[in-house]
């Protein structure tokens, strides 16, 4: 089966790889930081008491967690030149991966918040805090260890998802397997290659999110 | 009935169980005490193959135990055994605890395995109990379904494995007579315990275990008034001052 | 101007449900075979054997390690080369079997894993044989912890199954996508190909929360 594996023509395609690579770093870098300042708007309103706040959030993140990725990617991508917009497609992914990851986001991080001991709260509005102060000084730090695993964890998610986006053109590592497949008709050596580098990058979030899991284990025995 | 030969056994680099020489006859009780690490519980628990042996030779009723051939669920069906924890089914009623290896087992229909159970149930005077699940009663309750558990499969051997140690005090009492009146019928037993008072009344052979050695045996006379080394004598000195 | 494409949208309407109906038949085929597929791995990845430990932990690790897509594109364009042709529905089966059962097969071991070692030597010590144990004592206790996070697995897989559309199989997101370029008022074809999904996951999230509480509080 792997004998013909044709490991010449992966060496001349490897600055192509290489470029997908970066692509697919560059746009999951960006993408999860969005997704991160999303996600704490999206769960600060969806924990506030003002309705017009709430509501919208738990319809978003509802919305978002009930459809398919693609699904959101392709009304993006469909959807925003019918209102007159022209994104470039790597922004239209962007954007997708963006809302999409910050809606789990802010569940992670409503969790961790809720996961704080509510007496500390109460503790904290008695001595006259403010709620702003209550969870920059309380509830934040102590919320930051049950949240960043999981936080981890659906960065690993993003960067799979990065994958689809190879659906709208857009540059990245396996768009860079079905160019390879469609020039050279080598779909094996295209994408196991493709998959390698994926497995390569797991294997590091991983390693990260576990050493995470490990380390603040501890701070949470107390 | 129960023989060990030459039984070695190692946890990593520690000698758990150190050229254990013993042999078990039919119709005995026989209580081994020892202070913690002795490996006593390792030793009964080599005998229905909870544990595996490096070294050496344990047979019962003349099947090698450990012996890769061997029908270990045969071997099984013959031996009861009582754990420290209980492990009660926690999804099934007591009735279906006691009934679930004669049915499963043994292969016997259900209304003669209920029957049977119901029997056993009796025996260790929790009747009124087999509807209930284990959650609903006490310590002392839970450990006498688990005997009924052990006793429905008719087994030639029942072995007990610290049966009192996991409960308070006022629930000792209770489950020590069961053991008792299992003795009176005849069974063989062999009996992990710190209960001396139970040694006394019923065991016919002691035997005191420290860093995986058999260290002195006796009858329960000899033993506790007249130990013959010195590990024993201090130990029952420790066990008899609290 | 909307008005014009909206009519134009309900002749379509029968298109998207015939869509549907292909999603739910993938969705329930696979929801199927991978939860048998996931219990038997789950089994394996929790025994006390230390190479089909391995064997099934490399497979997950694949599976969790590669974005789907890329899997779906090895199943339908690398096993022809092996002698393997597979039309794309069935292609498109196998590749959700292979996904959904390695996830199921972490929660199914880390159900099992989650059930003291004493049950295991009490039901052993009576004499039960090893699958005796599994079915009778073990895997119900094991269903408490399980059900919750399998119920939620299953939204994901419905989900997931709108990523088969890249290999051309005609289900609600592939019918979205074709007639978008027939009729391109991109925001509402896809806004009612998200309806239709919401209106399948929706009430299995409700399902899921709901077990999840129930589970806590035993």
């Amino acid at each position: 089966m792997l004998v013909d594996f044709n490991f010449r023509i992966i060496f001349e395609y490897l600055p192509l790889f290489l470029n997908g690579l970066k692509s697919t770093f560059l746009i999951s870098i960006i993408s999860i930081a969005l997704a991160l300042v999303t996600g704490i708007i999206a769960c600060a309103c969806r924990i506030s008491d003002i309705k017009t706040l709430r509501y919208p959030a738990i319809a978003y993140i509802e919305i978002i967690r009930s459809t398919p990725l693609l699904v959101q990617i392709y009304f993006l991508y469909f959807g925003l030149p019918t209102l007159g917009l022209r994104v470039p497609e790597i922004q239209t992914g962007i954007i997708a991966l963006m809302l999409n990851s910050g809606a789990y986001i802010a569940e992670i991080i409503r969790a961790g918040i809720t996961s704080v001991d509510q007496g500390q709260l109460e503790a904290g509005t008695a001595s006259g805090l403010n709620y702003f102060q209550r969870m920059r000084f309380i509830i934040l730090p102590q919320a930051l260890g049950v949240t960043i695993p999981p936080l981890l964890g659906q960065n690993i998610v993003l960067v799979k998802d990065s994958a689809l986006l190879s659906l709208i053109s857009v540059m990245e590592l396996t768009r860079c397997g079905q160019t390879m497949t469609s020039e050279r008709f080598m779909p094996a050596e295209a994408f196991f290659t493709v998959a390698f580098f994926y497995m390569c990058i797991y294997f590091c979030l991983k390693a990260l999110a576990d050493w995470s899991q490990r380390k603040l284990i501890f701070r949470e025995a107390y | 009935m129960i023989e060990f030969k030459n039984v070695n056994k190692w946890f990593g680099k520690l000698h758990v169980l150190n050229n254990i020489n013993l042999k078990i006859p039919k119709g005995e009780v026989l209580v081994i005490c020892g202070p913690s690490g002795s490996g006593k519980s390792t030793l009964i628990r080599c005998i229905n193959r909870l544990e595996k042996i490096q070294k050496g030779e344990i047979i019962v009723n003349n099947t090698p135990v450990h012996d890769k051939l061997s029908n270990l669920t045969k071997l099984r069906a013959q031996i009861g055994f009582v754990f420290q924890q209980f492990h009660l089914y926690p999804h099934m009623t007591v009735l279906q605890n006691v009934m679930l290896a004669p049915v499963n087992v043994k292969q016997l229909d259900k209304k003669e395995a209920e029957k049977i159970a119901r029997e056993k149930l009796e025996q260790v005077g929790l009747t009124e109990k087999s509807g209930a699940h284990p959650a609903q009663l006490s310590g002392g309750q839970q450990q006498r379904v688990a005997i009924a558990r052990g006793l429905a499969m008719s087994p030639e051997i029942m072995l007990f494995d610290e049966p009192t140690s996991a409960l308070d005090p006022e629930m000792i009492g209770e489950v020590l007579d069961v053991m008792v009146n299992l003795v009176s019928e005849g069974m063989t037993m062999c009996v992990v315990t710190h209960e001396m008072g139970f040694a006394k009344k019923v065991a016919h052979r002691v035997l005191f275990m420290d860093d995986g050695k058999i260290v002195e045996t006796g009858t329960p006379v000899d033993f506790f008034d007249n130990p013959k080394t010195d590990r024993a004598a201090e130990f029952i000195s420790k066990i008899l001052t609290h | 101007m909307m008005g014009f494409y909206f009519s134009r949208l309900v002749e379509i309407y029968p298109f998207f449900l015939k869509g549907l109906w292909m999603t739910s038949k993938i969705a329930f085929i696979s929801l199927v075979t991978c939860t048998l597929l996931g219990f038997i791995l789950g089994i394996f990845r929790s025994s006390n054997n230390i190479i089909l430990k391995r064997i099934v932990g490399v497979y997950v690790a694949f599976v969790r390690g590669t974005p789907f897509v890329v899997q779906i594109f090895i199943v339908f364009f690398i096993l022809p080369e092996w002698g393997i042709q597979l039309d794309a529905f069935p292609a498109a089966l196998l590749a959700m079997a292979i996904m959904g059962s390695a996830f199921i097969c972490e929660i199914v071991a880390g159900g099992i894993d989650s059930i003291s070692r004493g049950q295991w030597e009490a039901a052993a010590s009576s004499g039960l044989t090893l699958i005796q144990q599994l079915r009778l004592v073990i895997v119900p206790q094991a269903m408490k912890v399980i059900l919750p996070p399998l119920v939620g697995q299953y939204v994901l897989l419905i989900k997931d199954t709108s990523v088969v559309s890249v290999i051309g199989v005609m289900e609600l997101t592939r019918v979205g996508w074709v007639t978008v370029v027939r009729i391109p008022e991109g925001l509402m074809v896809f806004s009612l190909v998200g309806a239709l999904y919401f209106s399948i996951s929706y009430p299995l999230i409700l399902l899921s929360n709901y077990l999840e509480r129930k589970m806590a509080v035993q």
